[in-house]
């Protein structure tokens, strides 16, 4: 039986698919607009639109970026109260709109903030909610929510639903799906609501300041990148991050670590690729001593070619490659090296 | 000032653990239970307010009979006691249910809490999505990544730092109390384990157990009834096709080799 302090739910109620848009300083997360590519095609499946929801203050310049991506809709709370972000004040708002409108599925990208925000607002749904989804799916008949996400360390991938509660919630890291392209042809409907039962505030926010890590390389973010070489473990010290960084700069890339890198100061945490990492789908990655761990593949596994150089013909980061090359990683990257520089010149 | 801490027992070496192939469940038998590694940097910032400011420090956990031993753990780092929730009716619990035994045991036990603060994830589920739910269970704000808090007892706020690490931006914040936070992981590097007072801790009975009996509440509300999430099926995590090309000898040779299949996939120009 259902818990008698919950609300009745009545499934056929519950239509169309959310994707709550996070904005910061009037610039939305690029993991919001990945996810409503995915629900474009879920939707499909289930014959619904797809709603991009957008709660904060001045949002006027924003509205239309998510339909320019894909969204049928966008339902928007534009209040003074919410002009600085706290987050119970604004998952209370996200649980009012849903509460009025009766969503399937909201799907939130599992950005910091994003993971604070919607545990919150799943569970004063009263729902289940699933962290960091790897792949979503809907089954027409049950229009239930396949929620795909790796699990006892990642060789084993758990596949959950929410068969007697509705709205389904979901969270999906950076990156995981790929960026719809933006179309400024596109047209939707652009829907202000008013909320009547926010919270008391009890708190304010006094300001933030950004503190950049200390990064030498000068090179761009993990996830901004075409091009990624990742030093491991097997790089033995910052003398071999810096080789590989030179590898980076020439290719025209960028350098990323794995967790044995960072956590060793090699270098700096927003580096680290993996699952308590940055996720990226680079066209090249290529892993220097990195022994392959789950954990770590996670976050590239979805690369469109993934080289590896280890000196272990064992090393199960040959599993995941296209092209490996048992050796000394310093050997192969110092020849690399120079054959590049040699048809740069030419 | 009363400042309960939620901890996880959880499984050590998540990778090398064993799945039974029929229930899907962890198969526990033979591992060590220890605390969620994060959960002891939640413990380390309660105590350093503690330290700073007096008041009292509980820990509290949901976990098989014998989580007692790690509760006795956080009691050898300065805890002033603790508190297990075992009963079977919670077996099964999804992080709702888990959420709902944790936030009306502590209204029952500590309603006049001030903080209660937690681990950023556990290592072994890593949802982060506790901290959240308790909050929205007992209505109060939230904050998550905490680095820094500083209570002010008099006008009963407290100054919340945070650090959002994907945007590399630290926020400070000020709230009445009580609220609810969850403790950046890579902050508050947790201070020892004193033995003497962990023996203390076991001597003097300092962990007391709760089961439904005492909590009461409704069966179809916690445990596997009460989580609305189920696990369908699992599966072994393929890798995706890759070519899987190997190339074995001359490391100049490996690097030509390299170069010139990267050229032909057009990923280096
Ligand atoms: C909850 C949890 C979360 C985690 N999250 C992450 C994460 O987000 N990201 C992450 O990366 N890890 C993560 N890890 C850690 C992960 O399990 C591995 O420990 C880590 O990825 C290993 O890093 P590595 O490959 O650099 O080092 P190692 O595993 O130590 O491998 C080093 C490799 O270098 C090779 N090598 C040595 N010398 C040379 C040489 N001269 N030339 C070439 N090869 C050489 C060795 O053969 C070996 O394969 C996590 C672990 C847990 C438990
Ligand atoms: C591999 C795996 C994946 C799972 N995925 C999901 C999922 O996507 N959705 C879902 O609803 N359930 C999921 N579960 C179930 C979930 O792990 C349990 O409900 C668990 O009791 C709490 O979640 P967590 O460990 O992720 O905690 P988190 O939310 O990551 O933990 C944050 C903090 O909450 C506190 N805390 C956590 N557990 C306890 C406890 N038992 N007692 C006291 N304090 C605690 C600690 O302070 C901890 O640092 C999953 C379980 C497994 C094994």
């Amino acid at each position: 039986m259902v818990c008698p302090e919950w609300n009745q739910v009545n499934k056929d109620d519950y239509r169309g698919i959310w994707v709550y848009v996070e904005h910061f300083n009037g610039k939305i997360s690029e993991g919001s607009l990945q996810l409503i590519g995915k629900a474009k095609e879920l939707a499909a499946k289930l014959g619904v639109d797809v709603t991009a929801i957008m709660v904060g203050k001045d949002l006027d310049k924003l509205l239309m970026e998510p339909i320019y991506y894909g969204a049928d809709k966008v339902i928007y709370v534009d209040d003074d109260r919410l002009s600085v972000y706290l987050p119970h004040l604004y998952a209370a708002s996200v649980v009012e709109l849903a509460n009025k409108y009766k969503p399937e599925i909201i799907l939130f990208a599992a950005t910091k903030r994003g993971r604070e925000l919607a545990p919150y607002v799943a569970n004063t749904l009263r729902s289940g909610i699933t962290a960091d989804c790897t792949a979503l799916d809907v089954d027409p008949k049950t229009r239930d929510l396949d929620q795909v996400r790796p699990t006892y360390g990642g060789n084993i991938l758990a596949h959950i639903r929410t068969p007697t509660r509705r709205p389904q919630l979901a969270s999906v890291r950076p990156n995981v799906f790929p960026t719809p392209p933006r179309d400024e042809s596109r047209k939707g409907e652009l829907v202000k609501e008013k909320l009547s039962k926010l919270p008391e505030p009890r708190g304010r926010y006094l300001g933030s300041k950004s503190i950049t890590e200390e990064d030498e390389s000068g090179l761009p973010p993990v996830e901004k990148s075409d091009i990624v070489v990742v030093a491991g473990k097997g790089v033995n010290g910052v003398e071999g991050v810096k080789l590989l960084t030179d590898l980076a700069k020439l290719l025209g890339g960028t350098i990323g670590g794995t967790k044995k890198v960072t956590d060793a100061g090699w270098l700096p945490t927003s580096r680290q690729i993996g699952q308590t990492g940055r996720t990226v789908r680079p066209a090249l990655y290529i892993g220097m001593g990195v022994s392959g761990a789950i954990q770590h593949v996670f976050g590239m596994n979805e690369s469109k070619i993934i080289v590896a150089v280890n000196s272990d013909p064992n090393a199960p980061i040959f599993n995941y490659v296209d092209y490996g090359v048992v050796g000394d990683y310093k050997q192969v990257t110092e020849a690399l090296l120079e054959l590049l520089r040699e048809r740069k010149k030419q | 000032l009363t400042i309960v801490v939620p901890v996880k027992a959880a499984v050590p070496n998540i990778t090398a653990v064993r799945l039974d192939p029929n229930t899907h469940n962890l198969v526990r038998e033979g591992v060590p239970l220890m605390i969620n590694p994060y959960d002891r940097n939640a413990v380390e910032l309660a105590l350093r307010i503690k330290d700073r400011f007096g008041g009292k420090v509980v820990t509290i956990s949901m976990a098989p009979p014998n989580g007692k031993d790690f509760l006795e753990s956080t009691i050898g780092m300065g805890v002033d006691e603790g508190i297990l929730i075992t009963d079977r009716v919670f077996a099964g619990a999804d992080t709702l249910a888990t959420s709902h035994a944790i936030a009306k045991s502590i209204a029952k036990l500590y309603p006049n809490f001030n903080l209660i603060i937690m681990g950023e994830e556990t290592t072994d589920s890593t949802t982060a999505h506790m901290p959240a739910q308790v909050a929205s269970w007992l209505e109060v704000p939230f904050v998550y990544y905490a680095i820094d808090a500083e209570p002010n007892i008099k006008d009963g706020t407290v100054r919340v730092s945070r650090y959002l690490e994907d945007e590399g931006l630290v926020e400070e914040f000020i709230y009445n109390m009580p609220i609810i936070m969850s403790v950046y992981r890579n902050s508050n590097p947790p201070r020892d384990i004193s033995l003497n007072r962990k023996i203390m801790a076991k001597v003097n009975g300092l962990v007391k157990v709760l089961t439904n009996k005492e909590l009461g509440l409704n069966p179809d509300c916690v445990g596997l009834k009460g989580s609305p999430t189920i696990v369908a099926k699992i599966e072994d995590a393929k890798p995706l096709p890759r070519k899987k090309q190997i190339f074995q000898g001359d490391p100049k040779e490996g690097a030509k080799w390299l170069l010139e299949n990267l050229v032909k996939e057009e990923v280096i120009r």
